[in-house]
């Protein structure tokens, strides 16, 4: 067995003419220090409950693979799984790399996609030293993506249709992908994006994503991401965005798939009235691991957060929670809301869920609560009252547990996606996807 | 045991939490009839009706409960369902992320699994349930909105006869299905009532009111008191006791 050595695949991958000199130099930064952190281990509290092992010893191997024509038709029928519109606006990475062929459209009035070759600076303010000691991961992914993707959204310009960013990790041998993207949303401007990690590989592999997003004053932004890979891959990802005056950011997260996935979100809201919401679902059965570490700053006044996860834990399922909302001390008025509520089906799974609040204020409103619970009684003997047996209401009652969260996605098809994907992933008999 | 009942229903004891409810009541009733319960409150009533469902907080001591040709108490809810049992419920259970469209589909598919009939298909639901939403005045996004969430009283008990017109029980046990209704809505739910009557189908129809039975006419009108039946009789006990109360029957009864 041949073992990867990450160095020399790194010195190979800076081995080309068309790289920028900024570029060369961040990437550089970004290998120095993950050869000093390595990958997080348990011992780091933010590690605790989530082991790496399986990825470190997976030999996954990150050098950049160009597209073959094969995968670029290949993908074009995964894309039609994927979304239902074919006209819907969209950016298709398969490996990691945008596939032009598959990109639709190109130029969009005031949108504007391109690869990041030069030093970007309200992008480049979110990255350096600190991401990259903070979140190994996310140096490995700077030092290894070859092409980040920048999507940029003018300024006063209201973009109605949502943009697809899907990500296909297809291919045989098992790789380590590492799709990168940043996104500057103009002033006073809207965009949903909707990102999808799908695969139709059953060969084992590994994602590592990172997303950098900047919002000027009084934009929105809608994120929903769905995770959907079968259930040998790995992914984690880092999403780290910083919101201006009176931004907003709604962020929606679904986990159906993986084995083992670990998701950080880091969202500072950094300038007055900033506002974000997160509204996550994930399924963590038949020996899936899924963690969710979120990590909200206050550094303004009036900046608020609304946080909400719901984990269905199956036969040796795992899930992990962790919402860290810290107030700074300049965040008068700020309020901060927090649950995760978990539904355990079985003894053999387990969740570890855990809120913790930072405050250095005294004006501020917050609130936190974590439940682990089971199915509610008088629901299910309401079902059964109407004929339907007891393992389909059972089945009906945590797809509906997930779906009281997915009825906040704001885009009617992602929606109805996500819900007829939960009620198909859940196990055997519980299994109604149909009835949708 | 009388054949021609639909349900027989002979000395039931229940208990909860070691007290008990229902203490030896008898109940028969007949294809075509409509039984009106009545009774002061904490009698028993709602008891009775979920018992009749199935459910298993309450727990039967003795009695039987005989209904078409199965013994009632060995089945699930479930079973119960199929077989032609329907509880409209006291207070309508609120399933948040369940569709009112889930629901009756489901329940619709399980009834037509046993008679071995297939899955009910979006366009024929649409053509079933659009009449009857309409006879009950109820709106089309509501096939979209969770189950009795954020629902009004009235709405929430004319939601349970749209569920029980749409599974069309042989019999169906309406607890309370008038009590917080205005006129207009009241006049809605008993033409909903009114539709399913036929010679075959029986209600047992639970209310503390005269003023539902002056719109779907009873048969029989029995008083529950103290975990037993102390007194039937036909319309006119229904006026007397709503003219008069309880009071006359418990001391009659206690006379006994
Ligand atoms: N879960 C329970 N635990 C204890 N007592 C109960 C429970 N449910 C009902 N009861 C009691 O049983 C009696 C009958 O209640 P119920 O059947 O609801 O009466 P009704 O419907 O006639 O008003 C009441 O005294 C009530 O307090
Ligand atoms: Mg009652």
């Amino acid at each position: 067995m041949s073992t990867i050595n990450l160095q020399e695949v790194f010195d190979a991958s800076l081995d080309q003419p068309d790289i920028s000199a900024a570029s060369r130099s961040l990437r550089n930064e970004a290998m120095v220090s993950f050869n000093e952190t390595g990958f997080p281990s348990r011992k780091h509290e933010n590690w605790r409950y989530t082991d790496l092992k399986p990825i470190v010893s997976g030999e996954f191997d990150p050098s950049p693979q160009p597209i073959n024509s094969q995968q670029e038709k290949k993908a074009s029928q995964d894309i039609e799984k994927s979304i239902l519109d074919s006209k819907a606006l969209r950016l298709v990475f398969i490996n990691g790399q945008l596939s032009t062929n598959n990109t639709f459209p190109n130029e969009l009035n005031g949108l504007s996609i391109s690869k990041k070759t030069e030093s970007y600076k309200s992008i480049d303010v979110l990255q350096g030293k600190e991401l990259f000691k903070d979140y190994p991961l996310a140096a490995l992914n700077t030092a290894f993506s070859q092409r980040e993707t920048l999507i940029t959204l003018d300024e006063g310009i209201q973009i109605t249709k949502p943009l697809h960013l899907i990500h296909i990790n297809s291919g045989t041998e098992p790789r380590a992908i590492h799709p990168k993207i940043a996104i500057d949303i103009g002033t006073e401007s809207e965009l949903t994006i909707v990102q999808h990690f799908i695969s139709s590989n059953p060969e084992p592999g590994w994602t590592n994503s990172v997303t950098l997003i900047n919002q000027n004053k009084g934009s929105l932004l809608k994120l929903y991401r769905f995770q959907e890979y079968p259930h040998e891959q790995f992914h984690t990802e880092l999403l780290k965005s910083r919101l201006g005056n009176n931004a907003e950011l709604k962020l929606g997260y679904v986990d159906l798939g993986g084995k083992l996935v670990r998701n950080d979100v880091h969202i500072d809201l950094a300038e007055p009235g900033a506002a974000c919401s997160i509204d996550g679902v994930f399924l963590a059965i038949n020996g899936q691991h899924i963690d969710n570490h979120t990590l909200i700053e206050h550094s303004a006044p009036r900046t608020t957060s609304q946080e909400s996860f719901r984990g269905i834990i199956g036969e040796h399922g795992r899930g992990v929670f962790k919402g860290k909302v810290v107030v700074h001390r300049d965040a008068q008025g700020a309020d901060a809301q927090q649950s995760s509520d978990n539904l355990l089906l079985s003894e053999h799974g387990e969740i570890d869920a855990k809120p913790e609040l930072e405050i250095y204020t005294d004006d501020v409103k917050c609130s936190h609560g974590t439940t682990v619970g089971e199915l509610n009684l008088e629901q299910l003997f309401y079902l059964c009252s109407r004929g339907i047996d007891e393992t389909t209401a059972k089945g009906l009652l945590t797809f509906a547990f997930a779906n009281t969260i997915l009825q906040r996605i704001e885009v009617p098809e992602v929606r109805k996606r996500a819900a007829s994907s939960i009620a198909g992933e859940l196990p055997d008999h519980q299994n109604w996807g149909g009835l949708l | 045991m009388n054949n021609t009942n639909l349900l027989q229903i002979s000395d039931l004891h229940v208990e909860v939490e070691d007290r008990i409810i229902l203490n030896g009541l008898n109940l028969d009733v007949a294809p075509g009839e409509l039984h009106a319960i009545m009774g002061p409150n904490g009698s028993g009533k709602s008891t009775l009706a979920q018992v009749l469902a199935g459910r298993d907080k309450f727990e039967v001591t003795s009695g039987s409960i005989q209904f078409k040709d199965s013994d009632l108490l060995s089945l699930e809810p479930e079973e119960r369902a199929r077989e032609g049992l329907f509880l409209g419920f006291q207070y309508p259970v609120e399933i948040p992320g369940v569709n009112n469209a889930y629901l009756l589909k489901a329940a619709l598919n399980a009834k037509r699994a046993v008679n071995g009939k297939q899955e009910v298909d979006a366009f024929e639901f649409m053509k079933l349930i659009k009449d009857k939403m309409e006879l009950m005045q109820i709106p089309t996004d509501f096939l979209n909105r969770s189950v009795n969430e954020g629902f009004s009283g009235g709405e929430k008990k004319r939601n349970e006869i749209l569920q029980m017109l749409m599974l069309e029980p042989q019999l169906a046990v309406l607890d309370e299905t008038d009590s917080g209704l205005d006129v207009d809505a009241l006049k809605v739910v008993a033409t909903g009532i009114n539709t399913l009557r036929s010679p075959e189908r029986a209600t047992i129809l639970i209310t503390h009111y005269q003023r539902l039975l002056e719109l779907v006419v009873p048969d029989y009108v029995h008083v529950l008191y103290d975990g037993q039946i102390v007194k039937s009789g036909n319309k006119e006990l229904a006026q007397t006791l709503d003219e008069r109360g309880y009071d006359w029957v418990k001391i009659e009864t206690e006379k006994k």
